[in-house]
């Protein structure tokens, strides 16, 4: 098929090395009408620096709320491909491993009901089939979860819980976070299908402090693998780096932010009591030092981006959790935390929000967690503090 | 239309267990170490002696069907049917022997796919939908990543930096990528408050959500017109208010443009997690090549590469030299932007004499 | 109480709404489990049956609500 618009400014970037989305869309715009407007839209929008959609819309398969982001074009007339281009979340499997043949079964209903065109995968990790119209949508949801697959979230819901790879592909797993993140997408579906919250709660699961998948920025609940006990020791291993040119003063020893390893050039010490476990020296010698025995993980809770009152990074609230099947201490601690979120969160005020507005101490009294020094930074440097009825001599 | 199959509700996603590969399965959890053999790939080694090569490439993240089937062509010849996606959306392709390594290689290269992104290099850069498919994007994030990389490739696919440069595009302050703590990353803004569409917003809009969905408390009631007014000297422009009332559109072609902010992490390795700090509070939104954009980006990689020390991210790179170095040996401005005015400002003044000239 | 008949009590709080403030399904719950003495549980029951039939549905605008579908 040839291409119905001119797109001068997009063939830009088809030039260049790096893989070009403009291709894509052309690719799918061969057999799609929906690609070749979006090529015609997005023409207009370069040439006019503004964006051709509007605000969401009412639309979703029957009994959810949530996994469909309605989308239409503000100049449908213009182009009629996608006057309607609704996406489509699609929950992805734990980890994002596929077999092809799964591949190029969700590949057909999509080339069959949309516009051939997705996102491998979107910020929150689903599956994004991007572009369709509403008379499709009950299709494919048919279609999709006859052959096993389901919507993830969207609105004022669970959001479609991801992780790091974790024990499938990593030494650094210290919890298995395919099998937790996909346990916790199994408790909580009518909770990710049908919005009842007062806004938006992600879950992110990483195995190790690296934190590959984020979750200490962008997850209202971040658990993170870590562990108790000595970090393990191949003093062969230590030697065999140094012999092959890493300075391990230099690049251990002294960028350590405890400042508990020492090397004499032949015993490589660790003050394990003093270790924070940062992972710094085990992620630069992979093959001579191992996490210690004791697995958990540390929850935190908080972070989001920016809107409205400013971005927040997760903080701890249960240093340590053993996190073992059927994950029943984790599954208890979060109806206690949206419990109380649903009495007083107020609409669009996501949970680390509302910790801020009414404190992380009426926080802590109401969900029932005891106060540690791990869950601050330092200790409050103001006089001001509250005593309850039965602190007071009466 | 042939009839449809019966649907089915609250299964969830497929367990993951049947999509890993033969050897992942047997070794699940009993990884032992990792080696980076090169920019694009990488052994991991199981207790049991059992090795997994991975070979990663670039994707622009927005696919075609044709492309993923592409890669399934590509799977099912060299890696038994299997492959993975990162979280920064590469593509991961697995093979259990060291000889089928070479001509995974060699069949990705010869569809022009781009192999790298692993160790202390850029991996792909993590982004939003832009004007692609968002109704609030100030600018496009697709086009202005790929003008992005191809300018800085080589990072990619050769070159090393001290440490892994985390880039991330969010084409509004939503930040639906939660860009917020990347090493680099580039940031829709708008400068010009909303325009307030008083016939539309009695229809569409509920007056108190609008006026709580502010965060500076710019939005009061205007009982007259049943609509809102806007104390414009209080508007920072954040967009909030359209994203709960659409007859409140704040896009501004004139005026939106691009910031950059820097000096963010998620890891804790050596130093804490950080934010990432406002370098650029503004460049012009410029397609198809955001030119301007692009050589700050590169200005400041550059700085970093020449100045840091090995395994320094950015943030840890700037933090020891100090913010007031940073800006004199990139040559950036400073500004009135750079001042920290909102909610938690005041931890982010100098309170201390002492920084340096 | 009969499952219909707290549909309907479900149903009639939606409609007296609609137009003045959007509910969120867990205003429904609370207000309709307080005033006729129920557990949450048995409302979110019955409001799923009204969804399921798609009697009424879930809009989203800038936060998730319940609604009476749009009618044709």
């Amino acid at each position: 098929m040839s291409m119905k618009h001119q797109t001068p400014l997009l063939d830009e970037l088809e030039k260049g090395t790096f893989p070009s989305f403009v291709k894509e869309i052309k690719r799918a715009a061969e057999h799609s009408d929906y690609a070749q407007d979006l090529l015609g839209l997005l023409e207009l929008s370069y040439k006019e620096k503004v964006t051709h959609w509007k605000h969401g819309g009412i639309v979703g398969v029957r009994g959810y709320g949530a996994g469909v982001i309605g989308r239409y074009s503000d100049i449908p007339d213009q182009f009629p491909g996608v006057a309607h281009f609704h996406t489509v979340r699609v929950n992805q499997p734990s980890g994002f491993f596929y077999t092809t043949k799964a591949l190029r079964e969700i590949c057909e209903v999509w080339d069959k009901y949309g516009s051939g065109l997705t996102n491998m995968h979107g910020s929150t990790g689903d599956i994004i089939l991007l572009g369709t119209k509403t008379e499709n949508l009950e299709p494919i949801f048919a279609e999709l979860s006859s052959k096993g697959w389901d919507l993830g979230g969207s609105g004022s819901a669970v959001r479609t819980p991801s992780c790091c790879l974790g024990a499938a592909r990593c030494e650094w797993a210290n919890i298995d976070s395919m099998s937790i993140t996909n346990e916790i997408t199994q408790h909580y579906q009518d909770e990710m299908h049908r919005p009842a919250f007062p806004y938006k709660f992600k879950f992110k699961v990483a195995g190790c402090a690296v934190d590959c998948i984020a979750s200490i920025a962008r997850a209202d609940m971040s658990i993170i693998g870590t562990w108790k006990g000595d970090i393990r020791i191949d003093q062969g291993e230590v030697k065999n780096y140094a012999q092959n040119g890493m300075d391990i003063q230099k690049e251990i020893v002294d960028m350590c932010p405890t400042e508990c390893i020492s090397w004499d050039g032949s015993e490589f010490k660790i003050d394990n009591d003093d270790c924070n476990r940062c992972m710094h020296c085990i992620a630069k010698m992979t093959k001579a030092l191992r996490p210690g025995t004791e697995k958990g993980a540390t929850i935190l809770l908080g972070s989001k981006a920016p809107i409205v009152t400013g971005a927040l990074m997760s903080w701890v609230i249960v240093p340590f959790m053993k996190m073992e099947p059927p994950y029943t201490e984790l599954f208890e601690l979060v109806d206690k935390i949206w419990e109380w979120w649903d009495e007083y969160g107020k609409n669009r005020e996501r949970i680390g929000e509302l910790i801020e507005r009414l404190s992380f101490t009426t926080f802590l009294k109401e969900v029932g967690l005891e106060p540690q020094p791990a869950m601050v930074k330092e200790p409050r440097r103001d006089p001001f503090f509250f005593w309850s009825e039965e602190d007071i001599e009466k | 239309m042939s009839e449809l199959p019966q649907r089915q509700t609250d299964i969830g996603p497929p367990h993951y267990e049947q999509f890993l590969p033969p050897v992942i399965q047997k070794n699940y959890g009993q990884w032992k170490y990792h080696e980076q053999l090169g920019p694009g790939h990488m052994v991991h080694v199981a207790e049991s002696g059992d090795k997994i090569w991975t070979v990663r490439v670039a994707s622009p993240r927005l696919l075609s069907t044709d492309t993923i089937k592409d890669m399934c062509d590509i799977a099912d010849a060299h890696c038994d049917g299997h492959l993975r996606f990162t979280t920064r959306n590469n593509v991961e392709f697995m093979v259990d022997a060291e000889s089928k390594v070479e001509p995974l290689m060699k069949a990705l290269t010869d569809k022009d796919f781009l192999i790298g992104g692993i160790g202390p290099r850029i991996s792909n850069v993590v982004h939003t939908q832009g004007w692609v498919h968002c109704h609030s994007a100030a600018t496009d994030a697709s086009g202005l990543v790929k003008a992005l990389m191809d300018d800085l490739g080589d990072y990619f696919t050769t070159k090393t930096l001290p440490n892994k440069v985390r880039l991330a595009v969010a084409c509004c302050v939503n930040m639906c990528g939660a860009v917020h703590c990347s090493d680099i990353a580039l940031v829709g803004v708008h400068k010009t408050p909303p325009r307030i569409e008083h016939d539309r917003i009695k229809n569409m809009c509920e007056i108190p959500s609008t006026i709580a969905s502010c965060p500076t408390s710019a939005i009061s009631p205007d009982p007259q017109k049943k609509s809102v007014k806007i104390k414009l000297e209080k508007c920072m422009y954040c967009g909030n208010c359209y994203s709960v009332c659409p007859a409140m559109p704040i896009a501004d072609p004139k005026n939106d443009g691009i910031a950059i902010v820097i000096g963010g992490k998620v890891s804790n390795l050596r130093s804490n997690p950080k934010f990432s700090k406002l370098a650029i509070p503004w460049l012009p939104n410029t397609p198809p090549r955001w030119n301007e954009t692009v050589a700050a980006v590169r200005k400041i990689l550059e700085t970093y590469e020449s100045g840091a020390r090995k395994h320094e991210r950015v943030g840890e790179w700037v933090d020891r030299i100090g913010w007031e170095k940073f800006f004199k040996i990139t040559g950036l401005e400073f500004t009135l932007q750079h001042v920290d005015d909102f909610t938690f400002a005041r931890e982010t003044w100098r309170m201390a004499a002492t920084f340096k000239w | 109480m009969e499952k219909e008949e707290l549909k309907k009590i479900i149903y009639q709080l939606v409609e007296k709404s609609t137009g003045k403030k959007k509910l969120k399904q867990s205003d429904i719950l609370k207000k309709v489990a307080a005033d006729q003495g129920l557990e949450k549980s048995e409302v979110k029951a019955a409001l799923r049956e009204l969804m399921d039939a798609g009697e009424l549905i879930f809009t989203y605008f800038g936060g998730s609500f319940v609604e009476i579908p749009p009618k044709e």
